[in-house]
Order: structure tokens, then sequence, then C-alpha cells
């Protein structure tokens, strides 16, 4: 910002003035808002009211409100949103500052005079992992009354999920039901979510403005959020409302033949300076779909001959989801109480628990026109894949991982669109839309020195060859261990070769691996790592970073319940978990899973 | 001054008696493989490392090493297996290894595709089933082979006896073996006790090449006892062993286009006595220990040795060392090579199966399941299974009430117990392919096609029941003794083959070069016209190597040292 000067007509001497500016001049946001806090503080405290008009500060054009724009977030989303809104805020005179779940202390936000909160859902229905614990605190009978904190509620979620936007839905009647006001409705916000969120965002602050003439109120310090505010998000210059045309550079299924397994490591080369990213972050891909099941989806409501439309189908929508909202608008458009009787109970969700949208054209005949098919669609949402390379081994590239998603079901053999659009329906040459998803919460610790343990199966491995190929080319000396997992050592071993020159160069200093179909009795990374747990526990005592990356439900579960027994070291589970949230807390022990 | 031995003698003489650092390389966890030098010490605990040479190509474009495997094979003196052994064995083909059992040309075992990560608890479970590998590969005395009935007279008995004896006598006392696979434990089969850490009679640098003993009992000649370095012949008077006639110097593996390797059939060198056999054996392996060429590794056997010094030498030195002279050879006569597929009756009336199995691997295949069918008459127990010194299978001491009942479990599994032809049933083929790392051409992966192919022709010409010996191996190594056979491929390249004629029926003779690389078309091209002079032009009883001779096809190799001279090959 411009160097601040007081204006010359401002209540103090030549050299205060002086003094000030130079003052204010150096100071941080947070240094100023800090300041301007406590003052009014001062004031509150001593009783001082009345200001005379003559000393009423210049500046102090509107009064202005104070809010606290709490989030809850796993790959970032709601994280973004959140310090958006804070930056359009001040336009509507409101004084935000961002809280991230995973640092808020409930009694503190339960004091706050008006909260805005952001939150995602994960798994199935349940909150992102490192707002669990508050998300828990704040259902507890014991959780503090929110009376009078007037609040809103955006919710983010993916209709292809049966609890769409569960922990949005929880967290607002919870504030509701501890004595909140909720000033404007909750939002619930698919996969699409960018413009919904603008809009919701303006006219929720809208609500939280102001009335002109309010007197100017305490603005509450709280070092952690201003720290946060410190380091303002940098929205990537390419997303997925703004894609970067890259190329197919080389495509190769890494599973030796034989193998039942299908990953595919696919490199994309860009000519784009602004398209940057560090390890740990993930890899945007916009897909298409397969266009046989287009031209299937299309002949199923009488629509097969146009090809146009197939295209577009194949391009544009998606055409695999089977949601509830489609289903529901199907049987109204259509009128047929079969398709109803879907959205009662649990029906739908075992209707669809093996079966695509395709499934529902087949099975409930009906002859759309194009318009009504596409009203039914939402738009064809990207993948994520963690990013497998680092920008400085390869600069202008970025590696992924990927395994082919297949099942066979009713007949059909089904394909993971993204996936088999890479692994199946690309090769070198072909151009794909990709972004860049930055990962805040799962990187390299900033200090090269410091040792890292690596923990990830089958796909969970990718970001970790990013990892190793940046500290060989930072020259960071800090020790490193993977544990990885997959099926069968001979076909499976993910990049094998290439750990093998990084243990030999030093650049990996162990590896440990578990191949669960070598043998009779299944061995998991989780059985690895209890093999090592007094060595795991040397490494953590010399300052170690954790990760792991990869199936939540297959594996991150068991990894998860593991460490907690080895940081226990003998003693109560509980002892060991908790463990594992302090290094949760400092950023030393890190999630990036799927 | 500068050490002239041949690489394996170092890596010998470096090994702690044969340790090295295998221990250390199977705790390698992100390679399949082991040091290369270990590669060389683990032989003599019975496993080569290998790969699968199918897939190479595609491994490093994936970021993966080569496909690596181990092939274990098993120290079996005598060749037989109770059937629990066989129930044990089979388990481990399936649950370590690739799904098959290989029964080789000298009348063992071999598993494939144990990988390293395996490698340990495969040679825990061989050993729970009271066998063990050491020795079964590397430069010492391997796997001894007997006669392949040991039920059917007390000479066989005897030769399996002897068998047995030498086998053990002649184990590496080296403690590396428990040391590595057993946790220090002790194994259960003979001889198991604690071994003191020195080799009597091997010494730290063992032999300087694989040396190879079998046990004959005439007129069958099974165990084609001329192809192996030492062979005991059973002189048999009365139905008793009165002593053996000692052969030594056998041998097939060369190398193409070096003639200085040759195969070569064994010399008689004299004859011993039942008690003396094992002492014999000792003192011809000594002999080789300190005459055999420690140099040029590919003229390190056994019988370079004896072509260098001569027989004569030779015995004199081993007497020396005996301190007693062998007697002279006593006559003997053998009939034949290869199994009496079929049934047979021993002297105690028990009846003993000889079942065909081509190629020796027994697998389950979707028209023929011969794994689940041994499978089923070994748990039905009350039987002895004798793999025989070609790739074959006796079901041995069946009741006669219990014949029909095993007739119906293979006949149920699809498996027929004379097959086809008598060329088929006579049949060898090495491995080779995929997992042999010399294979220069496909042979276990290809003979069988090949037979059928002559098939048509032997019907033609009314050869079908004519029992013509065919081998054919995927390089000059010699794996399935294919100098011995009348008609011998030896591959070159992939799909070309050398084609030999005219050994003799009974393994008495080699045979020679009468083409050279070729294909499929020029093989049948030539060897039609052969099979059908034979089938009009042969004299009763004479049989195919011996009637190309006759017929001035092919000159009769007289020697091992001839075996590449006097060629006239077929014109193009
Ligand atoms: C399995 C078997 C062939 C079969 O189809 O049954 C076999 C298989 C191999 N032989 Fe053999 N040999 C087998 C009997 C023979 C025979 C026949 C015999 O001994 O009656 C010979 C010819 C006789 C002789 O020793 O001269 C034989 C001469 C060789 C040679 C050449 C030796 C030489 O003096 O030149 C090699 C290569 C070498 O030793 O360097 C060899 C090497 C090999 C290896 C281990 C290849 C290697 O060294 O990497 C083959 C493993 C292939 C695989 O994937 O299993 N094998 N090998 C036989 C196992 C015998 C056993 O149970 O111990
Ligand atoms: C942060 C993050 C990082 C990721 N990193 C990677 C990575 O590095 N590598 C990687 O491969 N993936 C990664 N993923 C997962 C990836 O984003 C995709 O989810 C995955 O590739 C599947 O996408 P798709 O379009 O191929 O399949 P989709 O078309 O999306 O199909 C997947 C859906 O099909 C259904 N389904 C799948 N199998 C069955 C079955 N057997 N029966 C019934 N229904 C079934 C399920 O509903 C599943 O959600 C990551 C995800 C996230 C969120
Ligand atoms: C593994 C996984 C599970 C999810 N589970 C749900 C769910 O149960 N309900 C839902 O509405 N959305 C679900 N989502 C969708 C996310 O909520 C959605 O992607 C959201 O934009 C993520 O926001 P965030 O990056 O702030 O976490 C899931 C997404 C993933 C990758
Ligand atoms: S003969 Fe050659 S190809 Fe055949 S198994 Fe022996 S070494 Fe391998």
């Amino acid at each position: 910002m411009a160097n601040p000067t007081l204006p010359k007509n401002a209540p103090f001497g030549p050299e205060d003035i002086d003094f000030l500016n130079k003052l204010v001049g150096r100071s941080t946001p947070m240094q100023r808002s800090w300041l301007s806090g406590f003052l009014a503080g001062l004031d509150a405290a001593q009783g001082l009211g009345g200001v005379q008009a003559a000393a009423a500060p210049v500046a102090a054009a509107k009064p202005r409100v104070p809010m606290t724009i709490l989030y809850g977030s796993e790959s970032g989303n709601a994280e973004a949103l959140a310090f958006k809104a804070k930056k359009v805020a001040s336009k509507f005179s409101v004084d935000a500052k961002v809280v991230d779940m995973a640092d808020a202390d409930l009694a503190q936000i339960a004091k706050v005079k008006n909260l805005a909160v952001y939150i995602s859902t994960w798994g199935e229905g349940d909150p992102p992992q490192r707002a669990v614990d508050f998300y828990k605190a704040l259902m507890a009978d014991d959780a503090p009354r929110f009376d009078g904190v007037r609040y809103a509620v955006l919710a983010l979620g993916d209709t292809a999920y049966v609890n769409f936007c569960e922990t949005g839905r929880r967290i607002d009647a919870r504030l509701e039901a501890l004595g909140g006001i909720r000033v404007v409705d909750r939002i619930e916000l698919d996969l699409d979510y960018q413009k919904g969120a603008q809009a919701w965002t303006d006219g929720m602050l809208a609500k939280f403005q102001p009335a002109d003439g309010g007197t100017a109120t305490v603005v509450h310090v709280d070092f952690k959020a201003s720290a946060a505010e410190g380091d303002d998000l940098e929205e990537p210059v390419y997303t997925s409302e703004n894609p970067c045309e890259a190329e197919v550079s080389a495509l190769v299924n890494l599973n030796g033949t034989g193998s039942t397994r299908e990953t595919y490591h696919v490199e994309f080369a860009f000519d784009a300076p602004e398209f940057t990213y560090e390890p740990g972050a993930a890899i945007g891909v916009l897909p298409e779909n397969d266009p046989a099941l287009a031209a299937d989806l299309a002949a199923a409501v009488g629509l097969g001959t146009d090809a146009g439309l197939v295209a577009k189908l194949a391009r544009q929508f998606d055409i695999t989801t089977l949601s509830r909202g489609t289903v529901d608008a199907f049987a109204k458009l259509t009128g047929r109480k079969d398709v109803a009787a879907l959205l009662e109970g649990d029906a739908l969700a075992r209707f669809s628990a093996d079966r695509q949208l395709v499934d529902l054209f087949e099975t409930y005949r009906e002859t759309l026109t194009a318009e009504q098919l596409l009203k039914l669609l939402r738009p064809l949402p990207g993948r994520l894949y963690s990013v497998a390379s680092s920008l400085k081994a390869h600069p202008g590239e970025a590696h992924l991982l990927v395994g082919a998603v297949r099942w066979a079901s009713h007949g059909r053999q089904r394909k993971g669109v993204a996936s088999t659009f890479l692994g199946e329906r690309r090769k070198s040459g072909d151009k794909v839309r990709i972004y860049v998803k930055p990962n805040r919460h799962f990187g390299l610790p900033a200090n090269g020195d410091t040792p890292i343990i690596m923990i990830g199966a089958g796909t969970g491995v990718a970001p970790y060859r990013g990892f190793i190929e940046d500290r060989v080319e930072t020259g960071a000396k800090g020790q490193s261990w993977l544990f990885f997992g997959e099926r069968n050592f001979t076909n499976d071993f993910l990049y094998q070769l290439e750990w093998q020159d990084h243990l030999a160069s030093g650049a990996l200093t162990r590896i440990d691996v578990a191949f669960s179909r070598d043998q009779p009795e299944k061995i998991y990374v989780q059985h690895r790592l209890w093999e090592r747990r007094d060595e795991i526990r040397g490494w953590i005592a010399d300052g170690a970073h954790l990760y792991v990356c990869g199936d939540e439900k297959g594996m991150a579960k068991d990894v998860d319940g593991t460490l907690a027994r080895i940081l226990a070291d003998g003693g109560d589970d509980a002892a060991g978990l908790a463990k594992l949230k302090d290094l949760t807390k400092s950023g030393r022990y890190q999630r990036d899973v799927y | 001054m500068s050490d002239t031995r041949s690489k394996n003698e170092s890596i010998k003489e470096k090994s702690r008696l044969l340790r090295g650092s295998i221990a250390e390389g199977l705790a390698h966890v992100e390679t399949g493989a082991i040091d290369e030098d270990d590669t060389q010490l683990l032989k003599f605990h019975g496993s080569y490392m290998q790969d699968d040479r199918d897939v190479r190509g595609e491994r490093a474009k994936k970021k993966l090493e080569k496909a690596f495997s181990f092939m274990i094979r098993l120290r079996l003196a005598g060749g037989n297996l109770t059937p629990e052994q066989w129930l044990k064995l089979d388990d481990i083909a399936g649950t370590y290894a690739n799904g098959t059992l290989r029964l080789t040309t000298r009348a063992t075992f071999q598993y494939h595709g144990v990988i390293k990560s395996n490698l340990k608890r495969t040679m825990q479970a061989i050993n729970a089933a009271c066998i063990d590998t050491i020795a079964a590969c590397g430069d010492v005395n391997r796997n001894v082979m007997s006669a392949a009935h040991p039920y059917l007279s007390k000479a066989h008995k005897s030769a399996e006896e002897l068998a047995k004896k030498i086998s053990d006598h002649l184990l590496p006392r080296t403690g590396a073996y428990h040391e590595i696979w057993l946790d220090g434990e002790q194994v259960v089969t003979s001889e198991g006790k604690s071994q003191p850490e020195s080799e009597p009679i091997y010494g730290t640098h063992y032999l300087p090449r694989k040396f190879k003993t079998v046990v004959a009992v005439p007129p069958d000649n099974d165990v084609d006892i001329f192809a192996h370095c030492l062979g005991f012949i059973a002189i048999v008077s009365k139905g008793d062993v009165v002593g053996w006639n000692v052969t030594v110097g056998g041998g097939m593996g060369m190398t193409h286009g070096e003639t200085d390797t040759f195969p070569r059939t064994a010399d008689l060198m004299g004859f011993c006595t039942p008690e003396q056999a094992v002492d014999v054996a000792e003192k011809v392996v000594t002999v080789q220990r300190d005459w055999g060429n420690r140099e040029v590794r590919k003229n390190a056997r056994l019988k370079y040795t004896i072509e260098t010094h001569g027989v004569d030498a030779f015995r004199a030195e081993v007497e020396k060392r005996l301190g007693y002279k062998l007697g002279a050879p006593r006559p003997f006569k053998f009939e034949r090579t290869g199994d009496r597929i079929g049934w047979a009756q021993g002297h105690d009336k028990k009846w003993h199966l000889t079942l065909y199995v081509e190629n020796g691997r027994v697998k389950d295949t979707s028209s023929r399941k011969l794994r689940t069918a041994l499978r089923e008459i070994a748990a039905t127990g009350g039987v002895d299974f004798v793999v025989t010194s070609n790739q074959n299978l006796v079901i041995a001491n069946v009741a006669a009430k219990q014949k029909a009942k095993i007739e119906a479990v293979l006949a149920g599994h699809g498996v027929e117990i004379a097959t086809s032809s008598a060329m088929r049933r006579n049949a060898m083929a090495c491995v080779a392919l995929p997992t042999c790392g010399l294979a220069l051409a496909e042979s276990e992966r290809y003979l069988p096609s090949l037979i059928t192919k002559f098939e048509d022709i032997l019907d033609a010409a009314g050869l079908r029941d004519d029992e013509i010996i065919v081998r054919m191996t995927g390089c000059p190594n010699g794996c399935a003794r294919p100098y011995l056979a009348e008609i011998g491929f030896v591959g070159r390249a992939p799909g070309l083959y050398n084609l030999y004629l005219g050994a003799a029926f009974d393994g008495t003779r080699l045979n020679k070069l009468y083409a050279q690389d070729v294909d499929e078309a020029r093989i049948l091209k030539l060897l039609e016209p052969l099979l059908k002079r034979y089938a009009k032009e042969r004299h009763d009883g004479e049989r195919f190597g011996d009637f190309v001779i006759r017929a001035g096809v092919i000159k009769a190799t007289t020697a091992g040292n001839t075996f590449h001279a006097d060629l006239a090959l077929a014109a193009e």
C-alpha cells in the first residue's frame, strides 16, 4: 500500500505526526488492526465514551462491523472461498478475519458477534479431517451457547454423494440450536460452486453490513487469525474456470504385464510460465466422457441420432453421476410414480449403489428433448491428481500417477471418466485442460534438513516422487524414508527404478515395501510401520515430518491407528492419539487422502 | 602376479564357505535381485536367479527392473517321495511358485518364479517336507540319480541306496545353508547332524565345475550313464548286486562354434565292490578337485580332465588315493534309454505305473488336470512317487486292487497314461524360455507342437508305435541330453535349430550334426524322407539312430573328441 500519511490537521504536534507516519508506514496490516483495536478498547475501558466531534478521526468514514469467517476444508475449496470473502468484506465495511477450524477455539468463536462458516463435506458425510475436533466439540453436549451470535453457513459438497453437504447442514442446525441467529439462509453448492459462492457471499456480507451512523466497535484481536491474514491465499492463475491447455508428452501404464492393476504415469508439457505448483499440490484435469457412453445415454432417451448432442454430452456434461437431484428432476419431468418412488427411504441409495445415470434412463424408458435432457445434467467436474513431479526437476511439466477405475455391474463395463480418459482415450501429443490446486496442508518442510517419513499405497506414492525430486534439486540434506504398498512386487512396484536410483544417490535414505498379495498372509504398509516402530519413534524424536497419501478407507485410517499405537509407545491409545493430534496441529503430520 | 583362475574361483574363495552376502542381499527390499557374485554362490544352495524373458522388453519403459525370480532345485537322491511329501511340495508350487512342479532330466523337482521375498520361506517349507536343496546345483557333486524303479528288484533298491549314500557323503559340510535359510535349524533329512565349519572333501574352492553322478541297473540305461561325470553300473548275480562297473568322463555341454568344447560319452574305468563304491566316488571327486581346470571354466568338467590326462593316468591316481586297485570291468548289456511307460510289476508283486509327463511339467490345463490328479492320488495315499531321469513320474507300490482306481482318477482328469505316439513318449525338451537365462531358442514350449507335426509323418510311414528318441534343447548346454538322441535339436536362435542324427538307442553313442540353423519347414523337409526310408529299408529290430549311419546319411561319432569331425551336412 502507498506510504500512509496522517493529514496535517490531525490532532498531533508536527514531530508526533512525523513519528506516527514513520510508525504507521512500516506497520503491517496486523499491527494496524491491533493498534486500532487497542486504542478503541483503551477508551472503552476507561469509559471515555462520547468523543468530541472536533477530535473525531478524519479517516473515520462509515462505521465497520467485525466478522469471523470460519472455514473447514480438506482440498482447499472452502478455504479459498473464505479468503476471497475476506477480501470483498471490506467493500461492505466488514472487518473480517479468517479462522481455520483446525486452529479455532470453540469458546472464542462462541463469543464473536458475526460468524460466516464455509464448510465442505468429506468421507461419507464427514467433516474435513482437520475440522473434525472442532466439529466434535461443537456437537458435544457441553458445547458453549451461541446466544446472539449472528451467523450464516455456506456448504460445499458433491451431489454425487448421498450425504450431500451433510456437514454444512449439521453445523447450520447446531448453531441455531445453540442460540445463534441465522442471518442468511444456508446455501449448498455442488462442484461447480464458484459463481454461486460469489453471489451468496456478496448477499451475505450485505446483510451483515452496518447501518450507517452506527458507532465503531471494538475489533477483537486474535493473533492466530491475523497471522492467517498475513499469508493471504494466492489464487493460482490456472483454475478449473481458466484451465491451461497442456500436451500429453508421455503416457505409460507402469504395471507389468499380468498385473491386476492399471496405473498410468502421465506427463503433461505446457508452455505457460505462470503454471506453477509446489510438490504436494494437486493438478486438476478437465476430462471428457467415453463417447460410447454418451451415445448410449442419448439413445436411452431417444436422442441417439443427434451426433451434435452426443459430442456435447461427451465433452461438457456429467453423464455418469446418478444424484438425488437428477432423479428428482426426472421424476417431476416425466411424472412417473415409479421414478418418484426411488426418492423414498433408502431406495435411491440402493438403486444407485452400482448404477449410473444411463441405468436410470434404460430402466425407466422415456423419450426426452435435448433441452430436457441437458437440464437434468450438471457440468462435467474436473478431477484432482496429486502432482508426481517437481517443477524444479521438470520445468514446464507436470506428472501424474493415475489409477484406472473400472468395474462391471448390471451387464455393463464401467469406466472412471477421468482415469480412463487419460489412460485409454488420450495418447502422446493430445491436448488436455489442466489446472493447479495448491495444498497448503501437504508439502515439504521449509527446512531441507528436516527428516521426512512418507507413507503411501498405490497412487498414494505420487507426491513423494515430487518430494524427492524437489529435495534433489534444492540439495536438501534431510533424511527420507518411504513406506510403499501395493499388490505384487514384480508388476506393481510403481517407479521402482527411480526409487533404486534415489537410494543409490542417497536422495532417499530408506525404503520399506508391503505387497499384500505376494504371500499367503496380507501385508500392508501399516504392518511395516509397526515392524519399524522403534526406529520411527527415533525419527519423530529427531523432528521428522510424517506424510500419508492415498486411499482413505483402504489405508489412511489404518495408518492413523498404527501411528497412534506407535506414538503411544506402550501407553494407552488415547495418549498416542493425542500425540498424533499434536503432530497434526504443528503441521508435522500431513495427510492427502481421497 | 595376476590371478589366472576363472572368476568363480575367487568368488568361492571369498565366500566364507558359500555365505557371501546372500543374507544381506535378501534384506534389500527395493530389488528382486541379489548381488551378481552371490548368484554364483546361491547355486550351491540349490537356487538360480532368473528373470522372465517374455517381458524383458517392456520393463524399463515401465520404470520396473527385470522381472526377477528364483528357480529352486530340490536334492532328491534316488528321486523318490512319500505321498505326504508330494502334497507338501504341491502346496509350495501353488503358494510360492508359478503353480507348476517341473520334473527334471536328472530326477528331481524344480520350482520356477519364486520371488526374493518368498525365497527363504519357500526353502523352509521344502525343508519342512524333509527335503533340502543344498548342492542341487553349483560346483559340487549334485543330485545322484539312480535307475527309476527302486521297487522293481533288489538290484534297483541297492542302486537307490548307493545313490543316497554317495549324495550324502559328498554333501558340502558348510553351515551356510542352515544359517541363511533355516536360521541355524537342523534339517530333518539324513546327515542332518550339526556340521563342522570345514570342507574335508571339497576344500574352500569346492570343485572346478559341476559334478554329476548316476547309478544304472542294466538292461535299462534310463539314467543315460554315459552322459555323466561318474557312473556306477550294477553287476548283478542271482538278483544281488555283487559290485559296480565305474564310468568316468561323460558330459553333454558344449558351446556353438568352439570345437574344443564337445559332448563326451564316459569311459569304463573299472569295477569296485559294493563296500568300495562310496570311497571310489570320493576319490574320483578329489582327483577332479585337484586336476580339474580352474582357469578355463568351459573346460573344467571332468570330461576334459579325462580327455587331457587319459583314463589310465586318472585311474592310477584314483587307485593311489584309494590304496587299492580297481577290478576289471565286468560284462553288462544295456538295451535302451528312456523310460518304459505304463504298468510294471515288481518282485514283491506290487505294481508301478510309469506316467509320461510332457517335458516334466506337472500342471493343470483346461483339458488336462495332471497336477490335480496327482494331488488326489497322493491324498488317497498308499503309494509312493519316483521321479525318473527322463522327466517322467512313477506312481509306485500300487496294490493290484488300487490300479483301477488310479487309472480312473487319471482318466477323470484327462490324463492318458501312454500318450499318442511312441516318439512323443520318448521325447524330452529342456526348460529354455522364458526362465532359462541361457536359452537361444524355445524348447519346452515348442517341442510338443513339432512332435505333432512328426506324428502325421509317422502315421503315413506306419511308425507311430516305433520308439525313436527325440530331444530338444534351447542352447548347446545339452540339458535334455540331445547329443544322445537319435534325433537331436539344439537351439541356435529364435526359430532356428541345429539338427543332429545317429545316436545309439541304448545311449552308448553320440549323434552328429546333420543340418545347421534349420527352421520348422526345413526340419520336416529333411526328416520326412529319412523316416519314410527308415520305415521301408530298416532291418528288423534296427533302430533309427543306427539306420541313418548304415544308410550313409551320417557318420558315427565314436568318441566325444570326434563329435565335430567328419561332418557331411545335408545339402541346402
Ligand atoms: C532343469 C534342467 C533341464 C530339464 O528340462 O530338466 C536343466 C536346466 C538348466 N540347466 Fe542344465 N538342466 C538340467 C540337466 C542338465 C543336463 C542333463 C544331465 O545332467 O543329465 C546337462 C548335460 C549333462 C552335463 O552336465 O554335461 C546339463 C547341462 C547344463 C549346462 C552345461 C554344462 C557344461 O558342462 O557345459 C549348463 C550351463 C552351465 O553349467 O554353465 C546348464 C544350466 C542350466 C540352467 C540352470 C541355466 C543356467 O545355468 O542359468 C537351466 C535352468 C533352466 C530353468 O529355467 O529351469 N545345464 N543340464 C535339468 C535339471 C537337472 C537337475 O535336476 O539337476
Ligand atoms: C486431493 C485428491 C488427490 C487425488 N490424487 C489422485 C492420484 O494421485 N491418483 C489417482 O489415481 N487418483 C487421485 N485422486 C482421485 C481422483 O481424483 C479420481 O477420483 C479418480 O481418478 C476417479 O476418477 P474417475 O473420473 O476416473 O472416476 P469417476 O468417473 O469419478 O468414478 C469414480 C466413482 O465411481 C464409483 N465406483 C468406482 N468403483 C466402483 C465399484 N467397484 N462399484 C460401484 N461404484 C464404483 C464411485 O462412486 C466412485 O466415486 C485424488 C483425489 C483427490 C480429491
Ligand atoms: C473422498 C471424497 C469424499 C467426499 N464426500 C462427500 C460427501 O459425503 N458429501 C458431499 O456433499 N461431498 C463430498 N465430497 C465433495 C467435497 O465436499 C467437495 O469436493 C468440496 O468442494 C471439497 O471442498 P474442500 O476442498 O474445501 O474440502 C467428497 C469429496 C471427496 C474427494
Ligand atoms: S539347454 Fe540351454 S536353454 Fe535348455 S535349459 Fe539348459 S541351459 Fe537352458
